[in-house]
């Protein structure tokens, strides 16, 4: 009888490792680290997110690949067109586009986020900032899983020249075969030297590390490091540099070119009297 | 009960702002815009101190007061009242400037 158990029980955990969703993901499209403030109230910014994985997996669904085309030589652009709100929220469209190796430049999903901070910066020992986005996937080419919504909390602290800024993230799918599981969770965190308006040398982090309630082995994690420059030039604002993986499941080497413009249109609304709005 | 406790305590921060972070001896500097102007445009403070700047807005177009030196921006419109807060700064001076019109004089915080 023990012997039918054990064999159940084998059973049973094989069946859960089948059923399990789809190893640690995170947003290919967007290798950004947000502060805590927001875009100025009034202010529009027009900006185009590109990476392009120069060595990764030649196989669907490994590494940045979350649908069923490799990621590698893969293009990823997003136009993301922000607006300041209030001063102390913004609302942002993204269009994600991408570019398989051998196939045309393609539609890849949508997105529209909230972003908020809560009080002014200094106001309080950590600035503190919110994220809340809802995400469309082109499936399955560019992901296994439809809709899905993203939440995070922005933490900032500046020492000195440095900016410190870590973002914990929670994803939750809502529409695809895993709506029924749990939170997935993951991060966006950065480091960055302020030397000069023009060039602020910095690392960035992202990772996920899987469903919150079981992660996935380490080896399957998702983690990259980036080397960046970024800064503002002629009103130019920019980020750029390379990204590296530092597990199996990552993909091994990612390089990403972000810029931007920013325009004041003018002000929906008046000054905030508060610090949440 | 406690959620109405939370909710409670959140629309106080939210109308008042926290209370912890503008001691009553807090520095606050005034400083105007007008005539396409900063007026004035050397602002002293006290060094490692925290400080504020209430920054109104007398002329006829938003700005944008700027200064990446202490990592500070905000939009002002026409009209319109702002204030900034600003952590402890090491003597020395620190540079702003309109980031809307990048003509206007910029001025400078001196910390001493």
């Amino acid at each position: 009888m023990k012997t039918y158990s054990r064999l159940a029980l084998l059973g049973l955990l094989a069946a859960l490792f089948y059923a399990r969703p789809a190893v640690a993901q995170l947003d290919p499209f967007e290798f950004e680290v947000y502060p805590a403030k927001t875009v100025p109230r009034g202010m529009l910014e027009v900006e185009s997110l590109n990476s392009v994985v120069t060595n990764g997996s030649r196989h669907g669904e490994k590494g940045t690949a979350k649908g069923t085309l490799p990621s590698q030589s893969m293009w990823r652009t997003a136009v993301e067109v922000t607006y300041g709100l209030t001063d102390h929220i913004e609302a942002a469209a993204y269009l994600n586009l991408a570019k398989p190796r051998g196939g045309d430049l393609q539609y890849a999903g949508s997105k529209f986020r909230l972003r908020g901070s809560l009080f002014d910066p200094g106001e309080l020992p950590v600035d503190l900032g919110w994220y809340a986005e809802l995400a469309y996937a082109r499936t399955p080419k560019f992901d296994d899983q439809k809709l899905e919504l993203e939440l995070r909390p922005i933490f900032q602290r500046d020492i000195g020249d440095f900016s410190l800024i870590a973002s914990p993230k929670f994803e939750k799918i809502l529409v695809g075969s895993e709506a029924k599981e749990g939170w997935e969770f993951g991060y966006v965190s950065g480091v960055y030297y302020r030397w000069m308006r023009a060039f602020m040398p910095g690392l960035e982090f992202y990772g996920a590390i899987g469903m919150m309630k079981h992660p996935d082995p380490v080896r399957e994690q998702q983690h990259y490091i980036f080397a960046v420059a970024k800064g503002e030039w002629r009103g130019i604002e920019y980020s750029f540099g390379p990204g590296f993986g530092l597990t199996h499941g990552s993909d091994r080497v990612i390089a990403k070119f972000n810029i931007g413009l920013e325009k004041y249109i003018g002000a929906l609304f008046g000054p905030s009297s508060g610090g949440l709005f | 009960m406690k959620y109405l406790m939370i909710a409670l305590n959140l629309a106080l921060l939210a109308a008042g702002g926290p209370a912890w972070a503008a001691p009553a001896d807090e520095t606050v500097v005034e400083l105007r815009y007008e005539n396409r102007k900063f007026v004035p445009q050397t602002l002293n403070v006290p060094a490692n101190r925290p400080f504020k700047i209430k920054i109104v807005n007398a002329g006829k177009e938003a700005i944008e007061f700027e200064s990446f030196k202490i990592n500070r921006e905000k939009v002002v419109g026409p009209g319109e009242t702002a204030t900034i807060s600003v952590p402890a700064l090491k003597a020395g001076s620190y540079d702003f400037y309109d980031d809307f019109h990048r003509d206007v004089p910029e001025g400078t915080i001196v910390a001493k």
